[in-house]
């Protein structure tokens, strides 16, 4: 269908649309015109996606002359897929009513163990791995031995791809990555450096939060993208911690023995050098002290991970002459890391800030932060003077400096936690140094700078007014859309009390009683047993998950649930928590009814569709309030609920015990089994088609306002 | 006795009674608490608008789904399965000892089940049933597939025990196997009632499905408690009809929903000729060999045209040479499924709230159409004869009757001087009552009470029935009755010599 939303004709692919979708437009459309930021809540499932890809896209056809680029950040590859096919579908949609003037570029753009078609790299196990295997390949002094000496192997697509330099362009279309792969072997180029290259032409990028949040990666990708872009957070309820993430680190005893060997070879390397090709060494420090780090533009194969800290954090002076010899440097890190693994030996969880960490290095080995600063810049021009390739070996070190670097430049937002063992092990030693980041605002303000519209969009972004606070902007349009259904098929319900009427919470004080663990488990076996199909259980985080499994299984509970259903267990692990993703659905499809414990803002089970019967019931054991010092009072908490949520909310469901829940979930169960009119009834319309949607643009419906 | 003693001997028994609760307290409820936590008897009351307490009005909730189902299902004169094999699976597992319906769910199920196969043999006469039962995972065949109610119903009540998983899988294959056998033009059925919200399978329970596709049997899933996926799957995949109780009579409903024939699947549906037998009742006081007993018998029972045995039931298969034997009125009866009455009209309250054109009593049992307090409440007109009818008369007639008063009186008096079509003026109405004091409705009710209680040969044909087949063309156990399935209009059964 076509309609026009103020001055933009938008297409969209499919002959009916919710309210609720066209609302989302309307507001969308309206933060783009005063190219601000704006943060949008609507429920999953609702079609925020092909809101959203149709709008942009139809904005950026409607004014051809300064067309809008669309940055869509996804979170998994998956999601990447899913959007670029449902772009696809709206791609031909708009071609087949524009003709090819609605052409447009959109690719996505993933890591190269997910683009790569050699299939000697490919091979490779993780990621790591992938990218060394690649720069052995590609770097430049590699490429250059291998003219003289044929032996030495290259990788055939990287080569063609430099050949047909500027000839290799992707025609229009939209690219998912398993199309650049196939493009990529078709024509024999490099798909992953294709794409890269593509990225800065294309009309829409598709590609990981990583590319844009964390400067460890966007220095290298995002770098030129224009201003005039439309940078759009998809599922971004969690987008605090991915920003969080982006500028901590963590060094735990195997990353300081790993730097040593590290340092060790390096040493080797330079001693080597010395004996052969010394002018090499003597070029890099007489580089450093006119002042530049890097050796101005490298070659495309040589790139490497940027600098972690921000863009305009990064210093712009020559290297500290202590550190210019590569040997001082060495013994630099070299004392760094013995200071490192000296404060692993803490027997105490401790706690302090960069800025007497900092004094303490200086004050113990002498490193001060000037120095510290600028181990990043250092340790990189050093690896491409050692012209060093197989870079998943260094990533000990690497982080060592990275996090040097970190903490020599900011000295607030964040913090160093030394913790002797883990939480969970207390007998088991496992040290580990971490530099946490405490404000999300940090990674992300660059991005709200750079770029005219950022869209922050999900499921549940509740409380809404929490966002602009925590990533500190101020959004033009912030607004959360509830959903329109054709009857109340939501139930939710608020248990506060077990089957013996004795409270129960997740509160951190109560949550480990047994008591409580036993109702909770009470609670579960009540609902298999009334419940058909799939249930999901969300857990606050991996360690209660593991507590409170663990003492249903030694108390018999988790037995019993497996007699009327199989269970599955979300685990940090990937692969193992696909299969057991895939082995919960196949028991609800069969009939055999299945429960998956996963955990609530984790990151293996995300952005997984427990739609229809893979999901008939949802616990929640304990709600993922974002976390805010305040603490909420009850009526307070419920009103941080997603809109959606909050609207099938009855009062009389807000204080249950066991048993009361199990019989309204018994009776909603019964209720939602009869068959019911599609098309809504009571004159409730939750599609509209087109001529729908012109009367109530031409204020003939006022259902929606 | 003084007052002080009774009280102490009251409080002593009261606590004597309390000690007796602590000790079976089992659940952490006694008794009397139980029926309040599982019945929850207020919420099946509303507040009206001023604050009365009313029961919940669930009548036009059900009235609306039985049109909805009238709608989907009578829809035109469609072809209709009239020789139909249907097991009935009865699920016993562990789910089935609930009691959330009164006062367990497998005494509801078998309870409502005994009532099916009595008006399911009564509405299908040519037909046959048999019962399965699931339990510990495994499927267990309680009857073979017979037309005998009794036999099914005595079955079925010795063995009302609960235990172990429900395997849906194990219950369609051994139906399966049993209902690959029958001949080609019966309709082969499955009726699942199903209390369990899990399946316990040995393998791939979709194979097992599609395997039922392709055999053509017609799976249907009444569930007890929620919806299940694999069931919905089953139904969609064989197109039978899954539905969920909400309470035991609701469960009635969607039980019965079963016994009018379903429409013909399209490959069974091409017309083709049924040998079939109509046996002659034999003589009162001749002692012969009853070949279903094999034993000596005196008067009574049937004897089959072809090899002359002695039968003691009909319907059923000759044990000897194998015919199908039925009597006429059991054909009869089977008839009127293919001639469904057209659905009624709503008549919405624009229209009934016109006081000229308002009709305050139904056609049918004369009773008010107007609520309490004069409002106009809901009710249907007959498309043809234009007359209104209250919405219980609308599903007796739709369902019990299958004849429309209206249409049948205003045939009946062409020649008179009554049924102006659409509207009786006021005076000419209570003529008109005056005249006939006994409505058509109760008339129709009393004539079939009274053949309830006789037997099927004496039974008095609906006048209609004996207008579209000539009946009288019929002398029993001389011919063999080919039935056409095809039931265009046009088509009326042929009856051949045989």
């Amino acid at each position: 269908m076509k309609f026009q939303i103020e001055d933009v004709t938008v297409y969209f692919p499919y002959d009916n649309i919710y309210p609720e979708q066209y609302s989302y437009m309307v507001e969308l459309k309206r933060a783009l015109d005063a190219k601000g930021h704006c943060l949008l809540e609507m429920p999953t499932g609702t079609g925020k996606t092909i809101a959203l890809l149709s709008l942009i896209t139809s904005y950026a056809l409607s004014k051809p002359s300064n067309p809008v680029k669309l940055l869509y950040c996804t979170r998994t590859v998956h999601e990447m897929e899913k959007t670029l096919a449902e772009l696809r579908f709206l791609h031909n949609y708009q071609v087949k009513h524009l003709g090819p003037s609605a052409r447009i570029l959109a690719l996505g753009l993933s890591s190269r163990k997910n683009l790569c078609v050699n299939p000697r790299v490919v091979s490779a196990e993780n990621r790591d791995s992938v990218d060394a295997a690649c720069r052995k390949l590609t770097a430049s002094w590699v490429r250059a031995l291998a003219v003289e000496n044929p032996n030495i192997p290259t990788c055939e697509f990287f080569e063609n791809y430099e050949k047909a330099a500027s000839d290799a362009v992707l025609p229009p279309g939209v690219y998912t990555l398993q199309d650049l792969r196939a493009f990529g072997k078709e024509k024999g180029w490099c798909p992953y450096f294709l794409a890269r290259h593509m990225v800065q032409f294309a009309n829409v990028v598709v590609y990981s939060y990583q590319y844009l949040l964390d400067p460890k990666v966007a220095g290298i990708i995002s770098k030129e993208m224009q201003r005039e872009s439309v940078v759009v957070f998809d599922e971004a309820h969690n987008i605090d911690n991915v920003c969080i993430e982006a500028l901590s680190v963590s060094v735990r005893m195997q990353t300081l023995e790993g730097a040593t060997r590290n340092l060790n070879r390096m040493n080797q390397e330079i001693e080597r050098l010395k004996a052969t090709d010394a002018g090499r060494l003597r070029a890099e420090y007489n580089r450093l002290v006119e002042g530049l780090a890097q050796r101005g533009n490298l070659p495309i194969g040589d790139t490497w991970f940027a600098n972690p800290t921000l863009p305009e954090d990064i210093l712009k002076e020559s290297v500290p002459g202590n550190i210019r010899r590569a040997e001082h440097f060495l013994s630099v890190l070299r004392r760094l890391v013995q200071y490192f693994k000296g404060r692993l030996q803490t027997e105490n969880v401790e706690k302090e800030g960069p800025v007497t960490f900092v004094a303490s290095i200086n004050a113990q080995v002498g490193i001060d932060q000037k120095m510290l600063r600028f181990c990043y810049d250092r340790l990189h021009s050093l690896m491409l003077t050692l012209e060093i390739t197989d870079t998943d070996e260094f990533l000990h070190i690497q982080t060592i400096c990275d996090l040097a670097t970190l903490v020599g430049t900011y000295t607030r937002g964040f913090s160093i936690i030394i913790e002797p063992f883990d939480e969970r092990m207390p007998h088991i030693p496992d040290p580990v140094l971490q530099l946490c980041c405490h404000d999300a605002s940090l990674a992300i303000k660059p991005v709200f700078e750079r770029f005219q519209s950022v869209v922050i969009t999900s499921g549940t972004l509740s409380p809404i007014d929490l966002y602009p606070r925590l990533l500190n902007f101020n959004p033009v349009v912030s607004r959360s859309f509830t959903m329109s259904l054709t009857r109340d098929c939501i139930c939710p319900m608020v248990l506060t009390r077990g089957s013996d009427q004795l409270p129960v919470s997740t509160k951190y004080d109560l949550r480990s009683d047994p008591g409580v663990e036993k109702n909770y488990g009470k609670l579960l076996l009540e609902m298999v047993s009334v419940v058909p199909d799939g249930i999901v259980c969300f857990f606050v985080s991996y360690s209660y998950m593991d507590g409170i499994v663990n003492s249903w299984h030694e108390s018999g509970i988790l037995k019993e649930i497996m007699q009327h259903k199989l269970v599955f267990i979300e685990t940090q692990d990937v692969v193992e928590t696909t299969l057991a993703l895939d082995n919960y659905r196949r028991a609800c499809d069969c009939g055999r009814g299945a429960v998956f414990f996963s955990v609530a803002r984790g990151k293996v089970a995300e952005g997984i569709d427990f739609d229809r019967h893979y999901g008939r019931l949802v616990i929640m054991f304990g709600v993922p309030f974002q976390y805010t010092l305040s603490r909420y009072s009850r009526h307070d908490k419920r009103s941080k609920l997603p809109g959606w949520i909050l609207s099938h909310l009855r009062d009389a469901h807000l204080n249950l015990s066991t048993d009361m829940a199990v019989h309204i979930a018994r009776e909603f169960l019964r209720r939602m089994a009869q068959p019911y009119d599609k098309n809504g009834a009571m004159g409730k319309k939750t599609l509209l088609s087109q001529e729908d949607l012109e009367k109530m643009v031409n204020g003939v419906g006022d259902m929606l306002f | 006795m003084s007052r002080k003693e009774s009280n102490d001997e009251e409080m002593q028994f009261n606590r004597e009674e309390e000690e007796d609760d602590e000790d079976e307290n089992g659940r952490g409820l006694d008794a009397w608490e139980r029926t309040y936590a599982d019945e929850r008897s207020w919420e099946s009351l509303q507040e009206d608008e001023s604050g009365l307490l009313r029961p919940i009005d669930n009548k036009t909730l059900y009235h609306a789904q039985y049109r909805r189902r009238l709608r989907t299902s009578s829809a035109a004169r469609i072809q209709k399965g009239l020789i139909r094999y249907l097991y009935i699976v009865i699920d016993l597992s562990r789910a089935a000892g609930e009691m959330d319906y009164k006062p367990s769910r497998m005494v509801v199920v078998a309870r409502q089940a005994e009532a099916f196969i009595r008006e399911f043999f009564d509405q299908n006469p040519l037909s046959q049933i048999g019962l399965v039962t699931l339990k510990d995972g495994v499927a267990h065949c309680l009857t073979d597939l017979g037309g005998s109610p009794e036999s099914h119903i005595k079955a079925l009540m010795g063995k009302l025990t609960s235990s172990g998983d429900a395997s849906l899988q194990n219950g369609l294959d051994l139906v399966h196997s049993l209902l690959n056998q029958i001949p080609t033009y019966g309709h082969r059925e499955v009726l699942i009632l199903y209390s369990a919200l899990s399946t316990c399978d040995p393998g791939d329970i979709m194979e097992t499905i599609q395997k039922c596709k392709a055999s053509k049997i017609r799976c249907s899933v009444i569930g007890l408690s929620a919806e299940l996926y694999i069931c919905k799957y089953l139904c969609q995949e064989t197109g039978g009809s899954y539905y969920v109780a909400l309470d035991e009579s609701h469960l009635k409903e969607l039980v019965f929903e079963h016994a009018p024939p379903p429409p013909a699947i399209a490959e069974f549906a091409i017309a083709n000729l049924i040998r079939m037998g109509f046996p002659q009742r034999a003589a009162e006081g001749v002692i012969s060999i009853c070949s279903c007993h094999k034993e000596a018998k005196v008067g009574g029972g049937y004897t089959c045209p072809r090899c002359k045995a002695r039968i003691c039931e009909l319907p059923t298969e000759c044990q000897i040479c194998g015919l199908t034997l039925v009597s006429s009125p059991h054909l009869a009866r089977s008839y009127h499924h293919l001639f469904p009455i057209t659905p009624f009209d709503d008549v919405s309250p624009s229209v009934s709230s016109d006081p000229r054109y308002l009709p305050k009593n139904c056609f049918g049992c004369q009773q008010s159409l107007l609520n309490p307090g004069n409002m106009p409440a809901s009710c249907v007109s007959c498309p043809k004869c234009k007359q209104y009818f209250c919405l219980d008369c609308d599903i007796y007639i739709h369902e019990s009757l299958h004849n429309c008063p209206g249409c049948e009186s205003f045939r009946h008096s062409k020649t008179g001087k009554r049924g102006h079509g659409v509207l009786l003026k006021a005076e000419e109405k209570v003529h008109y009552e005056a005249r006939e004091p006994q409505s058509n409705l109760e008339m129709e009710k009393r004539s079939r009470d009274l053949r309830k209680g006789e037997s099927p040969q004496e039974i008095d044909l609906q006048d209609t029935i004996n207008k579209e087949i000539k009946m009288n063309h019929l002398d029993e156990g001389k011919y063999q009755v080919a039935l056409r399935r095809d039931s265009t209009p046009k088509n009326k059964p042929e009856f051949i010599a045989h």
